[in-house]
């Protein structure tokens, strides 16, 4: 039997490949640092247009939806009008508590600024140009500058990192129900999806409650905003209810992030 | 053949960069436009040209690299895609006649 280069040059190809990808695997970070990095000047101006491009293109898609939500917003602002008096009150007070306490985000936590870069597509998680070089490190909490939870750093690269959000199915994190003192178990459903688990039913839960973080597990810091419930079903025969959150980032409109640098488990 | 692999990388670089960072904003956009363009190329290339080939390979090449799924490996897409391709000149090699 005699060799054929040409009948045999799909095989050699295909084995080559093959051995290219085996090899590719070992200076995987390395291979991944280089591209993002050539890569992140023109992934931060399409993530920029993307957001504006698509901004635009939702605005026509909505026009037959704006006379409507006129005249409900119309009520809504007198609603508004009234709560503002209230809140201008609250605000002064506010203030004053705020320079007695010193309170600030910054001087709450250790901040390292970062843009996202990229989403990937089947999977709840986003890239961003901060990594090891910055001082990023592995399970950091990702905020937003609103103290909104966006999730944490899962992979640390040289020149980026990838940040699992908060509904990315593998995490869960102890929660609380705000100024109801009920606390429970916030799991990450997938496609920007999240559950408020292991409550029990006989806590009174209703949509449009806040949930934040709780100190208990020390995923997260404590107090950081992480959605509104909009779903809560009860049933006799399971022990806790099922209750759905809005998670209160939107992905669309985030460009900015910070990264928790100073946070111990 | 260097004219096609470079066109091919260039072409499915970007192609994988609109993707991840400008077409992800929007809500229509659900589909895998990089697997698409690589069944289209093989469905409509000439049965003797490798072009297709070329293509699956950069295609699942930089969806590797830009992607994290599954975890910690590159060459899933790769050899997915190159699969897929072989599949569709297989299938019209053996069952489709053109006159």
């Amino acid at each position: 039997m005699r060799f054929s280069l040409k009948k045999n040059k799909i095989l050699i190809v295909i084995i080559l490949v093959i051995l290219l990808i085996i090899s590719l695997n070992f200076f995987q970070r390395g291979v991944k640092n280089f591209f993002y990095l050539i890569s992140e000047p023109i992934q931060k101006w399409l993530w920029r247009e993307g957001i504006r491009v698509s901004n635009f293109f939702e605005g026509i898609l909505e026009i037959k939806n704006l006379k409507i939500e006129n005249e409900q917003l119309k009520l809504k602002n007198q609603e508004l009008l009234t709560e503002n008096t209230e809140l201008e009150e609250l605000k002064k007070e506010n203030e004053a508590l705020r320079e007695a306490l010193n309170f600030g985000l910054e001087k709450e936590f250790e901040l390292k600024i970062c843009e996202i870069i990229g989403k990937e597509i089947s999977q709840d998680s986003l890239f961003v140009n901060k990594g090891s070089r910055d001082g990023i490190e592995k399970d950091s909490p990702v905020i937003t500058q609103q103290k909104t939870l966006v999730g944490k750093i899962e992979k640390v690269y040289e020149n980026f990192s990838e940040i699992k959000l908060l509904t990315a199915k593998e995490n869960s994190f102890s929660v609380k129900v705000f100024e109801k003192d009920i606390f429970g178990l916030a799991r990450g459903k997938g496609n920007l999806k999240l559950i408020l688990d292991l409550i029990p039913q006989e806590k009174e839960i209703v949509t449009g409650d806040k949930v934040f973080t709780s100190a208990e597990g020390g995923v997260f810091p404590k107090n950081l905003l992480v959605g509104e419930i909009i779903k809560v079903k009860k049933s006799d025969i399971e022990p806790f209810q099922e209750i759905e959150i809005e998670p209160a980032i939107n992905i669309k409109d985030l460009e900015s992030l910070f990264i928790i640098t100073n946070f111990k488990k | 053949m260097i004219k096609k692999v470079i066109l091919s990388a260039l072409l499915f670089y970007f192609l994988t960069l609109l993707e991840t960072s400008f077409l992800i904003h929007f809500s229509l956009y659900f589909s895998n436009l990089i697997l698409i363009l690589i069944i289209l190329i093989n469905l409509l290339e000439n049965r003797k040209e490798n072009f297709g080939l070329i293509c699956a390979f950069f295609g699942g090449f930089f969806s590797d690299i830009f992607s994290d799924t599954p975890p910690n490996f590159i060459g899933f897409h790769v050899l997915t895609y190159i699969l897929i391709s072989v599949f569709i000149k297989y299938l019209f090699k053996k069952h489709v006649q053109f006159f």
